[in-house]
């Protein structure tokens, strides 16, 4: 027999921790407004981010979804937050403001930090306004950019290739290079969502068939790494029904013909994929960036080209 | 214990609570924004009161199936019991007498089915735990801040789950008191033509049935015979029908075959009539087996009838369109839905998700409770299995306490199928939530019994609610807190457990769904929007849109467009599978800055831009 004392004593233990459990939940709505910065506090700290700022400068989220900065942040400065935005390396900046709200529940710094501090060197002191946190960092990621195609775009040509060589010209409006076709089929820098991240990337639909679409670009310098980045925008990506098909994105040397990066997105593979090579010293070249499908549907590509001199890495 | 009727003030309170949850859905219903099925079911009400003015007017015409395809092909793919309540209370209140709103006239009958939750737990659990535990059971259903968004929409989830209580009340009434079989079958049709998540009950409740009916027959060899002579015809009945398909060539030719003169038919009359013959028979020699048959009886012959006849696009071709609602519902198709990090798109869907999202969103002074309330009835059911055990059990569980544990788990079990859609946050267990409240309201009172018996030796005129107000007001206190700081964005709610709204975000949490926060941007719109301008209301319906304007929310002279690069003003709702549509708005606008939002507890829920030529 269980005896008589212990009988008693469990609903009255069950009782008591239901009631600590109650008062703890109680304490938490207590504190939950100290927890939350007000609009004062991003309003002071972005004076001092418009104060100190300089071009090139980024603003990173902690937590990822703190995206009520957005408001307040002077829009010449990137911010980044969104889903994975931790481990971003911000390779396009050489220095990281990093607005935190270590206070709000479930707030990891610690973690956070673990993903963020490497090749990163923290400048100066951490500025505080109520809950929130602002924190200037030298990014040792930072990997200059001698060239961008999202940035030459516009004096790029672009066109349907065959597999035998034949081409059919797009012709640019002034915003897109327009290709024979359906409406999506154009070249022109937008912004899209590849695996939650925003990015400013080439839109290239993929056209179908052995057709490429190529979108040729002066002025690539040697001596540097050459980097293929891109992907199948939004939903699209993580679809695997057996009608859908592989897109291959590339960059060929246009003189030459050889293929110097080559990226396969099969069905289903969501996110960024990237290639990269390190091009030999030399005159700038004329890269063709491509794109091909065999079934374009649900391939919808956006891609960046990049010349990028190394890390910087962090001055001690 | 088995089916206690209640006394007389137990009435009083029960219609108290029901008067009390009523009103408060009524008078804080307008700040609730419109879900996007809610619009959907708006516009279908007004159909189905549309054909019913033609009935009144010109009824041969109306009753022709093109006459009814007209009023009720819309929204086939639930049945049509509350979309009906909701067009003529529409009706009445708003076209007719003018009292109300539109949106308010819709939503009336939800409220009265609502409220029946928290007066039907009241008068379920007094009966079974006392009055007490059922006081906590009715106060911490309408505390449950989804639960309460829920009760405020023109929707079917908490309607079922209170046709569902009903069902299992009248079931349980129904062991003592013959009559409350046939309204067990009567609620189990009215469940039916609510919401499809009632086809599972006579499978809670039969098995339930059938134990009382054999313990009751135990000493009566006769009763025995007449309990499994209805057993044998429920078999023979659901043998022939088998035989049916596969003499038929499978489903499809046995729904071809079904017509009105057809042994489809034939024996279901065989089983109504065979039914109702051996339960006359079973009455003559044992009143508690009889009793035990009744509700499933009734629950097999009404609950098909009634779901027929309150569905006038089935008068014509019952199977085939019964056949095409269940089917709907069988295949229905996956919305993405983002959960610990991780946007879940198809089966198969985590096991854990039904328990941890409840925990995540149950005020966790609430869920507390609850979890001991399952684990100590599950604890005295373990422990009874073992003669060792048996004599620390101080209480035996009663068949309706089994009861209550069997459906707090039904629907949380059912939904946690790793095949089953996992979409739409919680409301799809509801009727599990309103047995655990049950079993919670049970730990609370087996507490407060053993603290007012420790503090009796001390103070022996220790009043009881000295002990149970104090109690209740510490539980009951930080959801009434919590449900007060997040309303009305009921999607948006996460407990304590998840750390509230910016926990959940932090734990990669759905942020909100169903569009109808965007309430929380409209008066920022109405006040700044140019005359005219083109707004992109993301995810929200195009009859919300028209809704929110119906209902003075939303300027008339606005119009609705459908995408970012035709808007003024665009209001993205943050959901993580839509994230695309934000950068869409950034594209158009040329502006990654927006100009206000709804942020909740930090996190964005919508987020207003506004074109930079159109400010």
């Amino acid at each position: 027999m269980r005896s008589p004392s212990l009988t008693r004593a469990l609903p009255l233990l069950e009782l008591g921790g239901l009631l600590l459990v109650a008062l703890l939940c109680l304490l938490f709505h207590l504190r939950q407004p100290s927890r939350m910065p007000a609009e004062a506090d991003y309003r002071a700290l972005v004076e001092q981010l418009r104060a100190e700022g300089r071009p090139g400068d980024a603003v990173l989220l902690f937590p990822w979804w703190t995206e009520r900065a957005r408001l307040f942040v002077p829009p010449e400065l990137p911010v980044y937050g969104y889903l994975g935005s931790d481990h971003d390396d911000l390779s396009a900046h050489p220095r990281v403001w990093v607005l935190g709200q270590p206070e709000l529940p479930r707030s990891d710094e610690a973690a956070f930090l673990k993903d963020f501090l490497p090749e990163r060197r923290a400048l100066g002191e951490t500025r505080h306004a109520g809950t929130l946190t602002l924190a200037l960092y030298e990014n040792g990621r930072y990997r200059p950019r001698r060239f961008v195609a999202t940035e030459s775009v516009d004096r790029a040509r672009v066109y349907l290739e065959e597999p035998g060589g034949a081409r059919q010209a797009c012709r640019f409006d002034g915003k897109a290079h327009r290709c024979p076709g359906p409406p999506h089929l154009y070249v022109a820098p937008e912004w899209h969502e590849i695996f939650y991240e925003p990015r400013r990337c080439l839109w290239m639909h993929a056209p179908g068939g052995a057709q490429r679409l190529v979108t040729e670009l002066d002025g690539v310098p040697g001596g540097v790494d050459l980097r293929l980045e891109g992907g199948i925008i939004f939903e699209f990506a993580h679809m695997k029904e057996a009608r859908l098909t592989t897109a291959y994105l590339g960059v060929d040397d246009a003189a030459t013909g050889d293929n110097l990066l080559e990226v396969a997105i099969a069905p289903g593979r969501e996110g960024v994929q990237s290639a990269q090579v390190r091009l030999p010293e030399g005159p700038p070249r004329t890269v063709k960036v491509w794109v091909r499908s065999e079934n374009p549907d649900r391939r919808q590509v956006c891609l960046d080209v990049l010349a990028l001199e190394p890390a910087v890495g962090t001055r001690r | 214990m088995t089916g206690r009727a209640p006394t007389r003030d137990e009435r009083w309170t029960a219609l108290g609570l029901w008067l009390l949850a009523f009103l408060a859905l009524w008078l804080t219903e307008s700040a609730v924004g419109f879900t996007r099925d809610e619009s959907v079911y708006f516009a279908a009400a007004e159909g189905y009161a549309g054909w019913f003015r033609q009935l009144f007017h010109a009824p041969a015409r109306a009753l022709t199936d093109a006459a009814i395809v007209r009023g009720w092909d819309y929204n086939h793919e639930h049945p049509a019991l509350m979309k009906t309540l909701f067009g003529l209370s529409h009706l009445l209140f708003h076209d007719t007498l003018g009292w109300m709103r539109s949106a308010t006239a819709f939503r009336l009958p939800a409220f009265a089915l609502a409220a029946l939750v928290p007066a039907l737990s009241f008068l379920f659990g007094s009966a079974l735990y006392g009055r007490t535990a059922g006081l906590f059971a009715a106060l911490a259903f309408m505390l449950v801040p989804r639960q309460y968004f829920n009760s405020e929409l023109a929707c079917f989830d908490v309607p079922v789950a209170a046709f569902w209580l009903l069902v299992v009340y009248c079931f349980w009434r129904a062991l003592e008191d013959v009559k409350w079989g046939l309204w067990c079958g009567v609620a189990f049709g009215l469940a039916l033509a609510t919401k499809h998540n009632a086809l599972f009950l006579p499978f809670v409740l039969t098995p339930f049935a059938l134990w009382r009916a054999w313990t009751a027959s135990e000493a009566s060899a006769e009763a025995r015979a007449w309990l499994l002579r209805f057993v044998g015809l429920f078999a023979a009945v659901a043998v022939f029908y088998g035989l049916l398909v596969l003499s038929l060539g499978g489903a499809d030719g046995f729904q071809r075959g079904f017509l009105l003169l057809s042994p489809h038919t034939l024996l279901f009359v065989g089983l109504a009539a065979g039914g109702t013959w051996l339960l006359k028979g079973a009455e003559q020699v044992s009143a508690p087996v009889t009793r035990a048959l009744v509700p499933i009886a009734a629950m097999a012959v009404l609950g098909p009838v009634l779901f027929y006849l309150h569905w006038p696009y089935l008068w014509h071709h019952p199977v085939d369109r019964t056949a095409w609602y269940l089917a709907f519902h069988a295949k229905h198709n996956h919305y993405a839905w983002f959960y610990l990090g991780t946007l879940l798109r198809e089966p198969p869907f985590p096991l854990t998700y039904v328990l941890v999202k409840t925990a995540l969103t149950v005020p966790t002074s609430l869920f507390a409770p609850m979890v001991t309330g399952i684990l100590a009835l599950g604890a005295r059911v373990a422990l009874s299995q073992f003669e060792r055990t048996r004599g620390w059990v101080t209480r035996p569980v009663t068949l309706a306490e089994a009861l209550v544990g069997v459906n707090a788990v039904t629907s949380i079990l059912i939904i946690s199928h790793p095949q089953v859609p996992h979409f739409g946050g919680v409301k799809h267990w509801f009727p599990s939530m309103v047995f655990l409240g049950l079993l919670a309201g049970e730990a609370v009172v087996r507490g407060c019994a053993a603290l007012w018996e420790r503090l009796e030796t001390r103070w022996t005129a220790l009043p009881w609610p000295a002990v149970a107000a104090p109690v209740f007001a510490v539980l009951l206190a930080p959801a009434l807190v919590y449900s007060a700081h997040v309303f009305p964005y009921g999607t948006a709610a996460y407990s304590e457990l998840a750390g509230g709204a910016a926990g959940a975000a932090t734990l990669g949490m759905q942020r909100q769904f169903w569009s109808s926060h965007v309430t929380g941007v409209l008066p920022w719109i109405n006040e700044h929007a140019k005359p005219g301008a083109r707004l992109f209301l993301h995810e929200v319906h195009g009859g919300s849109f028209r809704d929110y304007q119906r209902n003075g929310m939303l300027r008339e002279d606005l119009r609705a467009v459908g995408s970012p690069a035709e808007a003024d003003i665009v209001a993205y709702q943050y959901h993580q599978e839509f994230r695309e549509h934000e950068f869409l708005t950034w594209q158009a606008f040329g502006t990654r800055t927006p100009t206000m939002g709804l942020y909740l507890d930090e996190t964005p829920q919508v987020v207003v831009y506004v074109r930079p030529e159109a400010r």
